[in-house]
């Protein structure tokens, strides 16, 4: 009986994982990035990337994304409005950071209107470096997430050695 | 029991949801193939549903919560409950009386309305815009829209559904001697689907995502299930009533594809009206196009 129940739990949990790998919709919130960035993720959703084959869609309501999508340092003014959006989205979410300035703050770092990085603010799954970073790579960056929700037997992100 | 495996099986409940989602497929990859793009998989819309199913429900602040939970469940109640009077898959209607033509274009409305109280119940700005769009369009395309579906019933000299059906079937394909009521029932049933270029009421680029903005998880998957059975739903209403009737499933899919490439290409084809404009061209084109064809009947009527 407990056996028959835990394969029925492991079904579900296959099930809810198979629909969320496929179907990552996400919000895209820009908080004091260059808007370099930007570009190259609405270039990565144009007809020329076709990101809905892979189930990808942009919203605009972080209510019914799955992936925020976050570009730049974060300023003092934009700290609460990512936070308010962060916590906006329906639970499981996740955080996919682009571009330098999202990972370390980049040109801007130590500016005096500057927070820091993303993850100084809210966790994030997936950092994308570049600056810009090009499509494929921000592609390559969702896909990576996704990869992470799979139960895997080998890690997907390796680390360097030593 | 045999009542009850139509209400749940087929042809109601669960086969017109899995055939919902399998045309919103068709239709979205055939808009990606019109827009030279590969399209999504054809799982997709299975998959959606399910994420947002499993996905957290959001409850914000200030909303009356019951009426939150129960208006996406009402409003996808009411387009299944319609899809039992239409002949899905070309068999007989699971249920039939008469004057069910009525009943089933009102409960096609039933979504539109739920949207909109839906949106109205919320205190976002987004959804409360996105609310009294939805309600202004449902007031401009519902009267030419049920006009358009009663010139066959008056042709047919019935209201049932499955007679006009029959009627259909034996006389002259009725988008041919009713070129216009066909043409108003097309243009109503994609202002009902919000479908462009009657998509104002959910604009993404002015008003996120209109009513349903404040939506997630298993409420926005239930009114997206709604849409789908809405767009069965409808197009086999038209299928059925000005392309010569429905008899068999091969009938069904090929009549209703067809009716579905339409919708595809017009909608990659054209650009958004503003609201504005969604009024003036139901009021000043559609109720005078539809009047012109009443017009038309009664006069053959008369001569002949």
């Amino acid at each position: 009986m407990q056996r028959l129940e835990r394969n029925w739990n492991t079904a579900i949990e296959r099930i809810k994982t198979w629909a969320r790998t496929n179907s990552p919709w996400v919000v895209h919130f820009n908080s004091g990035s260059c808007n370099g960035c930007d570009i190259e993720i609405l270039a990565a959703l144009t007809p020329r990337y076709d990101l809905e084959r892979f189930g990808v869609e942009l919203h605009g309501s972080p209510r019914h994304a799955d992936v925020l999508i976050c570009t730049g340092p974060v300023t003092r003014q934009a700290r609460d409005r990512l936070l308010r959006i962060y916590e906006q989205m329906p639970e499981p979410k996740f955080v996919v950071a682009i571009g330098s300035c999202a990972i370390s703050g980049g040109v801007f770092q130590g500016c005096y209107n500057i927070v820091g990085h993303i993850d100084e603010v809210i966790p994030v799954d997936v950092y994308v470096p570049g600056c810009p970073p090009r499509p494929e790579a921000i592609i390559d960056g969702v896909v990576k997430l996704l990869g992470k929700l799979r139960p895997s037997p080998k890690p997907v992100i390796e680390e360097p050695a030593g | 029991m045999i009542e009850l495996a139509a209400l749940l099986f087929f042809p109601g409940g669960l086969f017109v949801l899995l055939n919902g989602m399998a045309y919103e497929w068709v239709d979205r990859k055939l808009v990606a193939r019109f827009q030279n793009r590969v399209g999504p998989r054809w799982f997709q819309p299975l998959a959606d549903n399910v994420k947002l199913l499993v996905n957290e429900e959001v409850i914000p602040e200030n909303v009356d919560a019951r009426l939150f939970i129960t208006l996406p469940v009402v409003a996808l109640a009411g387009v299944l409950t319609a899809a039992l009077y239409v002949p899905i898959a070309g068999f007989d209607p699971a249920f039939s009386f008469e004057g069910d033509l009525i009943v089933t274009i009102y409960m096609l409305s039933l979504l539109t309305m739920a949207t909109g109280l839906a949106g109205a119940n919320t205190r976002d700005r987004f959804s409360l815009i996105g609310a009294t769009r939805t309600l202004t369009q449902l007031f401009s395309y519902e009267a030419p829209f049920l006009l358009a579906f009663l010139a066959p019933a008056v042709v047919a000299g019935s209201w049932q559904i499955s007679e006009i059906n029959d009627y259909a079937g034996d006389h002259l394909w009725l988008i041919l001697t009713q070129p216009i009521g066909a043409i108003v029932a097309l243009l109503g049933l994609m202002g009902k689907l919000e479908i462009p270029p009657f998509d104002a009421p959910e604009a993404e680029t002015e008003i996120v995502a209109g009513a349903l903005t404040e939506y997630s998880g298993r409420g926005l998957a239930l009114f997206h299930l709604g849409r789908n059975v809405e767009l069965v739903a409808g197009i086999t209403l038209l299928a059925a009533f000005y392309l010569g009737g429905i008899s068999n499933p091969i009938e069904y899919v090929l009549k209703t594809l067809a009716v579905l490439f339409v919708l595809a290409t017009v909608q990659t084809a054209v650009a958004r009206l503003r609201i504005d404009q969604t009024v003036g061209v139901w009021w000043r084109y559609g109720v005078l196009l539809v009047l012109l064809q009443w017009l038309a009947l009664i006069g053959a009527e008369v001569i002949f």
